[in-house]
Formats: structure tokens, sequence, C-alpha cells
């Protein structure tokens, strides 16, 4: 395995140094770096060109100044733009903007895509199955920069607007209520009559939801608060059980309950901690968390204790992220008017000198976030749909598959562990492909948010002809790319030991 | 009729049963039946397991509905060998996986199969699954794709176990271990943590039998065990399976296209084609004496040592299409006896020779007629000659 | 001693029952791609665009039927906005509506069109001959010359497509068209590659390529003749795949102000040029763009079809 990692880091390690050689030389015959000077009529012409020139090596031969590039970065320095900026501070700050852009995107993407991919797959053919493929469709063919300019026409300006006095329209209500109905009906199975009344069930549910929601404004000031967390994550505690060990033993369920209310329990208790935490704290609590669950599973699953233990931090992760969410929701009146009632923002990566506690720095940083993802994890979204979904089909036919059937295993576990986990493996190698992607869409989607930041640095940098940024920018995504290969390699063979073991 | 030297005889095992059927037949429910002689099933007795009455399959495919299983019935004791056979697409595979219950969605299956006397088909989900692999279990053709490549084989061993029965998986382990030692894999304690890659053709099969057995089951259908494996293995394999059934007292339904395996191992055989029962009876009858053209027609396709110096009579033409069926026996394309008559009425499977030798053909007392059926399918220049 | 029919028809065929209708595999394909609804109708729209967006407003010099042109000035109707209407249906004198300098939107908006297509149809081709080339001879040749070629492909797939895609339409986005489709081709060609070296493995090891290599035949012929006709879905159906992305990958180019250069206009530098009038002229923003998802969408779901129709089991999504 070790010897198999590192053959794969060395030959990327070479392709990374052709790529690089590859994009410096292309950029320095893109243009004239020194067009807007040649237009220039002051005085001081001919002395700016002089000394950009100089700056910029324009005499030396492409190939030796890529060598000098090399030699730079080897020593670990970026060097200057054209304009004789040092670039790593720069970079620096442009970098962390981007990756959380692009690290959100496809984080969503994955598990989004993979999830509906295979509820696509499992009901093959049903209306949610058709629904699906048409966005998928769709998704493919809407071009980027497109979405994200509608998106911040009509969903942050009017949103915005609307969360002035967030109530729902009847109207609203009604289309909410009816497209729950939809979702409910085209998830259902079965024959007419038992699709109808998931419809009706769907239809009251979110129709109720969405007017309870109206009618006490909601949204102005939002929150969960501990009755709800309770009930939601008892609700994933059936859900998770059901999904790892399946309901007719009783150990994993008291499990899975057990964390549940811990974690409720939690929201109460540990508000002085979670009053202004740290990231660092955060983290703690969910090392923290998992390994409670753990032991919650370990003491009281009995026979079934491996299932039990994974049904049980399942359980108490997702209710920790609701304790996590609730407090946010919190925050949000007090954030809200602190940004002039504009909460979901068109422009930048951060309001500029905004100051406040950990909420609400990260409800900012979420709602300018917020936009970019949703442009940019639409193409990634439908392709690991499309891809866990085919994958998944083919899985499902394959005669291991009807072998676990065959032995009486109940149909989660033949979906679990015998269908996901082979079907998983091309989404693997989708993933660095996809990456790729993404980075391209996330320098379109900069370039429409205004963010200043590695998109921006590598356009603005082409468009002046100017190598230095633009390498600055390739040597990051690059390495992010092959790094991001070699994940997919290891997760490759962690999932597959055919390839482990050769 | 000799086997090829690569399949031993194995003496059969169990009794000879002799079967005395009358003209009236009960059903399931009791209710007498008269004349449902096309069903060729013995009377309900004691130590009946499975019984497999009138069962039809049919696919709903864009080119029209596939008629795979067109009215198939049979029944099985404890501890009898059945063989079914027939050429790919006759409709012995898709039989036996109604029987399990593993046919997709679209599969629209009418008829009865009763285990111990309860309808599986109206059963709920449930209990259906409870009784898969752990009463009925099976064997599937191709051991290289038949198990999980990402789990190891201990572990796809045990949780068939774990399926049916709580226990630790300690204990599930040892249990697959013990199944391994029986199916004879050396260091089964090492092997339960093989990956199936690792596994020769041979002993994945090896561990499919050990699967289908560890619950102890009552029926083991496989399903052309030995195709997929070389021909050196198939013997040892089969051999296995006969040993394995006789510890675990289980019946098996031995779904091959090799006549040869079919002699060696089955108390009983029943010969399909074209998604119906063409010809049933015990093993020895029915490969000496023939009433059907279509049994004759396969035993004169096979090479034998004692016919080695002529020529194979392969069957001419090719099985009917599933969709678009011909009225009249579907056989009478490439039947050398058909006439007007087997263009226009199928046959129903009627008794022949007694002691439950069944057949569908119109002319089956000239096969009766002649010392050697194969004659019928011999070729012009062998005829001339 | 295994049972063995053998397959000869028998004399009469035609007789009752035995009748297996033989299709063609091109027949079979027809069929099947006529059978898919959303392909049918994706080529349906596709026509459509392509006879309405060169007929209108010519092409090459052949003047059209539309009396406006996408140079021209002209004086504001209504403050530009569009004179489509549906009921009653009339198209008026600007039907796209007219940009902040009275230029004729919907002549404007086909010669974008135009310009899209050419480029997306050249980069298709581009692509897809590179990428079928590379990844036939690299996957038959094995060895050194695949080492190579695939080492080739892996430093293109590291660079991200819009990246390099746009170091080039930096450098010949203002030569027209026919340059920009090109190299943008010579971009993309790597997933087609990868896709035709994995159809090559698998099929240069079957038995009628090791018939051919018996009796002598040439491994170029062998390459040309035998495999390649084998591969032909494959390349149909992501040629296909390549050219909707192409169309989406030239107008995010535009977009960015690296691709198709003012004055000459594409779809995407038409929604770049106008972005800042959203809010004033908001049919400047949307023609494009209706015309960007309809081409794409259309296309898209034209491989679908191609897919479904070559291979009905071939469950590969584009990668």
């Amino acid at each position: 395995m070790i010897v198999f990692i590192a053959r794969r880091l060395v030959i990327s390690f070479f392709v990374l140094l052709a790529a690089t050689f590859i994009i410096y030389v292309l950029t320095a015959f893109a243009g004239d770096p020194l067009e807007d000077l040649r237009q220039d009529n002051s005085p001081q012409k001919l002395t700016k060109i002089a000394e950009r020139s100089e700056r910029m090596q324009l005499d030396v031969p492409v190939v030796l100044r890529y060598l000098g590039w090399l030699g730079r970065i080897v020593r670990g320095d970026l060097g200057v733009n054209r304009d004789g900026q040092a670039l790593a501070p720069i970079l620096s700050d442009a970098l962390s903007a981007t990756l959380q852009l692009v690290l959100a995107a496809t984080v969503l993407a994955i598990t989004v895509g993979i999830v509906i991919g295979i509820i696509s797959a499992l009901r093959q053919y049903s209306g949610f199955d058709y629904t699906v493929t048409f966005a998928a469709f769709i998704c493919f063919s809407l071009p980027l920069f497109w979405v994200a300019v509608m998106l911040k026409q009509y969903v942050a300006i009017e949103f915005n607007n609307w969360l002035k006095d967030p109530v729902i329209p009847p109207v609203v209500i009604g289309a909410l209520a009816l497209l729950g109905g939809l979702i409910f009906g085209a998830l259902t199975v079965g024959d007419r009559r038992r699709r109808l009344v998931a419809f009706a069930v769907g239809l009251v549910v979110s129709g109720a939801l969405f007017t309870i929601l109206s009618v006490t404004r909601w949204f102005a000031d939002p929150g969960l608060g501990t009755p709800l967390i309770l009930a939601f994550g008892l609700a994933t505690a059936v859900g998770f059980t059901a999904l790892a060990a399946g309901l007719q033993y009783r150990g994993p369920l008291y499990a899975a309950l057990a964390a549940a209310v811990i974690g409720a329990i939690c929201s109460q208790v540990l508000g002085p901690v979670l009053a202004d935490p740290t990231w660092l704290e955060i983290g703690g609590l969910l090392l923290l968390t998992i390994a409670v669950c753990l032991g919650l599973g370990y003491a009281l699953g009995g026979l079934q204790r491996r299932q039990a233990m994974t049904a049980a931090t399942l359980t108490g992760v997702f209710t920790g992220a609701m304790v996590f969410l609730d407090r946010m929701l919190q925050a949000f009146a007090g954030f809200s008017a602190s940004v002039r009632h504009r909460p979901v923002s068109t422009i930048g990566a951060r309001t500029p000198n905004y100051q406040g506690d950990f909420w609400q720095t990260g409800l900012d940083s979420a709602g300018h976030l917020l936009l970019p993802t949703l442009a940019l994890i639409l193409i990634s979204l439908a392709t690991y749909t499309r891809f866990s979904r085919a994958s998944m089909l083919e899985v499902m036919n394959q005669d291991y598959v009807r072998t676990a059937r065959a032995k009486g295993l109940p149909e989660r576990t033949v979906v679990l562990k015998h269908a996901f986990r082979n079907g998983l493996i091309p989404v693997t190698t989708m993933m660095a492909f996809d990456l790729a992607g993404v980075i391209g869409g996330a320098v379109v989607t900069e370039n429409v948010f205004g963010w200043r930041g590695m998109g921006f640095m590598f356009t603005k940098g082409l468009q002046e002809v100017d190598p230095g940024p633009v390498m600055a920018f390739f040597i990051v995504t690059g390495t992010a790319v092959v790094v991001f290969n070699m994940i997919a390699d290891i997760l490759y063979a962690y999932l597959d030991p055919r390839i482990r073991l050769s | 009729m000799t086997t090829p030297p690569n399949v031993p005889i194995e003496p059969r095992k169990g009794d000879v049963h002799t079967y005395d059927i009358p003209s009236t037949i009960l059903d399931s429910a009791g209710d007498v039946h008269v004349g449902l002689q096309r069903d060729a099933v013995r009377p309900p007795s004691e130590d009946e397991i499975l019984r497999v009455q009138d069962l039809t399959v049919e696919f709903p495919t864009e080119d029209g509905v596939v008629h795979a299983v067109r009215g198939v019935s049979y029944s099985l004791r404890e501890r009898e060998v059945l063989g079914i056979v027939g050429e790919s697409g006759s409709g012995k595979s898709v039989s036996s996986m109604a029987v399990m219950g593993l046919l997709p969605k679209s599969a629209r299956i009418k008829g009865q199969i009763l285990f111990r006397g309860d309808d599986m088909l109206k059963m709920s989900p449930r209990k259906q699954r409870s009784l898969r692999g752990r009463k009925i279990a099976m064997i599937f053709q191709d051991p290289m794709t038949a198990l999980n490549p990402v789990h190891t084989v201990g572990d796809q061993l045990a949780e068939a176990v774990l399926a049916h029965e709580l226990m630790p998986r300690k204990t599930a382990l040892a249990r697959a271990k013990e199944m391994l030692d029986l199916v004879g894999i050396p260091q089964a304690e090492a092997r339960l943590r093989s990956y199936p890659h690792e596994f020769s053709g041979g002993m994945r099969q090896r561990a499919m039998i050990a699967m289908a057995v560890i619950n102890n089951p009552d029926v083991i259908i496989a399903d052309e065990p030995t195709t997929a494996l070389d021909v050196t293995v198939q013997a040892q394999i089969l051999e296995k399976l006969l040993e394995v059934k006789d510890a675990v007292n289980a019946a098996i339904v031995l779904i091959t296209h090799d006549l040869g395996v079919i002699a060696g191992m089955a108390h009983r055989v029943l010969v399909m084609y074209a998604g119906r029962p063409v010809e049933i009876g015990e093993t020895d009858p029915v490969f000496e004496e023939p009433r059907m053209p279509y049994t004759a027609g396969l035993l004169g396709s096979i090479p034998s040592l004692e016919n080695s110096g002529s020529r194979l009579r392969p069957i001419k033409g090719t099985p009917p299409s599933l969709i678009n069926l011909p009225t009249g026996c579907p056989f009478s394309p490439r039947c050398p006896l058909a006439d007007e008559v087997c263009r226009t009425a199928e046959p129903e499977l009627a008794e022949t020779d007694g002691g439950g030798h069944f057949a569908a053909c119109h002319h089956w007392d000239r096969l009766a007629a002649v010392e050697d059926p194969t004659v019928f399918f011999r070729t012009e220049s062998e005829t001339k000659a | 001693m295994t049972l063995s029919a053998d397959t000869q028809a028998p004399d009469g065929a035609v007789e009752q029952g035995m009748t297996i209708v033989a299709r063609t595999q091109a027949q079979m394909v027809r069929r099947r791609f006529f059978r898919h609804r959303a392909a049918l109708a994706g080529m349906i729209v596709f026509g459509l665009v392509l006879v309405l967006a060169f007929s209108s407003i010519g092409f090459a010099g052949i003047p059209g039927w539309w009396d406006q042109s996408y140079i021209t000035t002209g004086a504001l109707v209504n403050q530009g906005k569009p004179t489509l209407s549906l009921s009653p249906f009339s198209i008026g004198d600007h039907p796209f509506g007219q940009d902040d300098i009275g230029v004729d939107y919907f002549a404007k908006t086909m010669r974008g069109v135009q310009q899209s297509i050419i480029v997306a149809f050249l980069v298709g081709i581009v692509a897809t001959l590179v990428g079928a080339i590379v990844g036939a001879v690299a996957g038959y040749y094995r060895g050194r010359v695949e080492a190579v070629l695939m080492r080739v492909t892996d430093v293109m797939i590291t660079i991200p497509v819009l990246v390099i895609a746009a170091v080039l339409g930096r450098r010949f986005g203002d030569a027209g068209v026919v340059p920009l489709g090109i190299v943008l081709g010579l971009t993309i060609w790597p997933t087609m590659a990868r896709l035709l070296r994995g159809e090559f493995l698998s099929l240069r090891e079957k038995e009628f390529v090791e018939a051919a290599r018996a009796v002598g035949t040439p491994a170029r012929r062998i390459i040309f003749r035998h495999i390649l006709p084998n591969t032909i879905g494959v390349i149909v159906v992501s040629a296909t795949l390549a050219t909707a992305n192409a169309v989406l990958l030239e107008s995010a180019l535009s977009f960015l102000g690296l691709g198709v250069q003012a004055p000459d206009t594409s779809l995407g530098q038409l929604i770049n040029e106008y972005r800042t009038a959203f809010s004033t002229r908001p049919w400047l923003f949307w023609w494009p763009g209706i015309f960007i998802i309809a081409i794409a969408l259309s296309i898209n779901f034209i491989g679908d079809g191609l897919r479904d129709a070559f291979d009905p089991r071939q469950t590969r999504v584009r990668a």
C-alpha cells in the first residue's frame, strides 16, 4: 500500500511539473503584456515599458524564464506580479476564500449527489427517478455564470427583501405544500392508492409546516429549541437504527435513542460553553460526542454491538449538528440587524471589517458562501447523481447481490452492505475529475460574485499576460487536483480489496 | 447409455420411489382435479417438501411478453435429487429463481409454490425471506461473480447465519469454519479472512456450497453448479455436493444441461423445452426409453464411448422465440417426427409406460417402437451409408 | 458431454414461430433512438434553432430573411423592449428588443447562436479526432507508447479544462471562431482518449482481433478496420456530449472575456456584455441564456438517446 502511494506520488509530481511548464509557456504567449502601456500617452511611457520588461524579464527566452520561476518556487518564493507586488500575501488572502468555496461545494455535491443517485436507482422508473434524471440533464445544460447571475438577482435581492417581513403568501404555501406532496408521492412505491395517500400526507404536513413558519414569523428570528431538537433526534435515532440494524432487535434502538436524548440534554447544559466557542472547541465536542456514542452502542448493543455503535454515533453526530444549527439560527436576528437586514450577500467572501462572535462571523461567511456554493454545486451534483445512479443500477444487477438475497438477508443489508460499497468504487474515480471541474467553476463563480479569490487572481493575471499570478493559482489548484486524485486512489484501494492486495 | 469418464457414476442415494399415479389428483387444497394429467406430479405424500404447481412466469418486454415458463409442475421429496435439464432459455433457471423469490419485480408469476404445504407466492415478504437461505438455499452457476468481491469469505458465510439467527459473530464465524472444513477447503480458519479473488474457481464453488448448507436447509437448488468450472474440478464439486447433501439431509433440485451429471446424480429427471416440461420420470427409464423426440435428440447429440466411431447427431435448428411461440408443439419445427397434428395441437403431458414416466408427444409410441430412438436424428449421409 | 444444438438455421426458417426478427445494428440503433422521446424532442429543438439561426440573418455572405443587421444601430423603439407578443401573435420590429445603442437584438442573438454552434461543433470534431487517435493508439500498442500517451493525458487532466481553455482563449479568442474552436478542441480530448483506450484494451483481446493478427493484418488496418468500427457507439456518444460541453465552455470563456471578443459576438459574450444591464434591460440577458440552455439541453438529450440506442445496458456516464 505504501509503495503504491509512493509510486503514485512520484508520478503525480512529474505530471504536475509538466503541467506547470505547459501553463507557463502558454500564458507567456497568450498576448502582449505591454499592451496597456503601449496605448499610454503619458511622458513616462518608455520608462514604464522598460521597467516592466525588466521586471518580467521579457528579453529572456520563455524556457529560461520558466526555469527561473521553477528555481524560485523550489525555494518557496512565489515571486511578484507585473506591478511588482509580492504574490505570497495576495495568494494567502485569496486561498482561504476559494478553498472554502471549492471544498463546501465538493463535499455537498458528493454527499447529496450520491444519496439522490442511490435513491433514484433503488426507485428506478418512479416519478422521483424521472424527475431527478430530468433535473440532472437541465443542470448539465445550465451555463454556470447565467445561473449565478440569476441567483444573485432573484435569490439574494428578493429573498433579503422578503426577510424583512417573512410572511409566506398563501399561494406560495400552497405551491410548497403541493411540492411536498409530490415528493412524498414520487418516493413511494406501490399502487396508485398508496401513492395518493402519501401525496395527501405530504401535502398536509408541508402545508401545515409552512403555515406555522409563516404565522410565527419564524424566519425573522429562527431557532429550533430543545423540544424540537429532541423530536428530530429521536426520529433520526429510529431512522438510523432501521438503516444500520433493523428494528426487530432492541439493543441498537435503545443505544441510538439514548444518544439522541443525551444530545438534547446537552443543548441545555452546554449553554456557557457554546456561548462563543472556537472551532477547536467545536471539534473537541464532536470527538467527545463520537466517543460517548460508541460507548453507548457498546454497552447497550448486546449481540448487535457493531450495528448499535454505528446507529448511536450517526444519531449523536446528527443531534450535535442540530444543536450547532440551533445556536447559529438563534444568532441570526442579531446578525441580520448588524448587516442592515441583508444576510444573503452578493459580493465578496466576507463583510469587510465585520466584528462578531463565533456564531455571527459563521453566519457572515455562510451568507456569503450560500449563493456561490449553490451555483457551483449544480453541475457536480448532477454528475454525482447520474454517476452513482448508473453505478448502483449496475451493481444491483450483479450476481453477488442475487446471492445476498438468496441468503435471506434483509433488503437493507443487501443494499447497504453488498451494493452500496461496490457502487461507490467507480464513484471515487469520478471525484478527481470533478474537482478540476469545480475549480474551473470557481473561477467563473468568483467572477460573478466579485470574490477576490484565486479565480480572480487567475483571470486578472491572464488578462495582463502575467505568468506570476497564473502560476500561483495553478500551483495551488494543480496540487489540489493531484492530492484529490491521491485520496480517490486510496479510497478506491480501501473499498476494493482486489486493488489493495495487488 | 454411458457417461463419459470425467463424471463419476455415483450410486444414487436415498430410496428409489415407485409411484402409483391415480387418474385423479388432489391439489393442495384437497380438491379433486380430474384429468390434470399434464401436471404429472405425484400425489402428496408425507415426506414431500416442495411442490411446484402450474407455475407460469412471464416477462413484459418492449418487444412483447416473454413466456419464460408455461406451466411447470413437479414435486420434491426429502433427500431426493431432481434433475431439470434443457437448453438455455428453456425456463429451467427461471422456474427455480421463482422458487427462491429472486425474479425481478417485473416478472408476472402464477401458480403455486408449496413449501411443506405453504404457498410461498402468497407469503409476506418477511416470511418468504425467513425461508430463503434457511430452508431453501441456492448455489449459482458462476462462482466467480456470485461472491461479493469486497467482503471476506468468512464474513459472507457468517452473515448467512446471522440473517436468520441472532448470535455472537464469533459463533457464526465458528460455524462458517466448520462448513469450510466440511466442503474440503484446507486451512479453513485462515481462509475465512480471505477475499473471494484469492480463491480458485473450484474453491469458490465449494465456498458457495458451504454458504448454501450453513443453515441446514431442506432444499438446495443448484443452478448449473459446474458449468463455469474446469472439467477436472467439476467431478470433485459434484461429489462434494452429494456428500454435503447427505450430511445435512437436504433434497436437491439440480439444474443442468449436462445429461451425464443427471445420469450420475438424479433420481428423477424433468426435461424442459420452450418453457414447458416435455418429459418427466425416473432417470433410468427416461434416458433408456425416451418418449419425447427432444429427449431422444439430446441423448443422440452426446458423444459417448459407445458410439465413438459414429458421428454426433445434433438437433437441427434453434429453440423457438418465447415471445412468438408457434402453435402446436413448440418442438415441431425441429422434430423429425412432426406432422400436421404436431403443428396444430400442443401435446399434453401424458403417462407413457407407467411408473411415473410422462411425456408430451403425440407420437411417443413411434419412439417406443424402435430400439434406438436417436435413430430419427440421423443425418442424411449416415442414413445413406 | 454437453448438450449441443447447432445454430444453423433450419431449412425454411420462416416457419411460424421460428422467425427470429433479425435486425442489423444500424436498424436497431435507429429504432431505439427514435423510441427515446427526449432525444427526439432534442433533435427537433436543435434542428429548429439551427434553421432559425442560419436562415434568419444569413451566413457567409448569403442574405437571410431577417431584414435587420446585427451591427447597424437604429432608433430605440419603446426603450428597446422586445416587441414579440404571443397573443395576439406578432413579431414586431424587434422581437427580442434592442440593446442600449439600438442594435436589433434578434439579429445579434442569432449571430451569437451561429458563432457558438460553430465553435461547439469544431470543438467536438477536433476533440473526437485527437482523443480517438490517442486512445486507439495507446490502447492498441500498450507498452511504452501507451505509457507516454497516457502520461500526456494525465498532464492534461491535471489542468482544469477551464484553465487551459482560458489561457488558449486569451491568445486565440480575437482570431475568430474557427481558430478558437480548434484550440478548445485541443483542450478537452483527454476524456475521449481515456474512454477509447479502455474500449481498445478490452477489444484487442477479442478473438476477431487475434484472428486478424494471426493472418498478418498490419496494425494500422486492425486499428481502423477491425477495432474502431466496434467502438463507434462510444465515440458517437462522447462526441455528442463533448459538443454539448463545448457550448457551455465557449460561453463561459466568452463571459470571462477570454473567448470571442467584441465586436464579434457569441452567446456568452452577449451575456458578458450586458450583465450590468440586468436590472434595467433584463431581456438582453434572458435571450442568449435561453438559447444556450436550449442548445446544450437538446444536444445532451440527443447524446442520451444515442447512448441508449447504441447500448441499452451501457451505464457509463460522462466523466
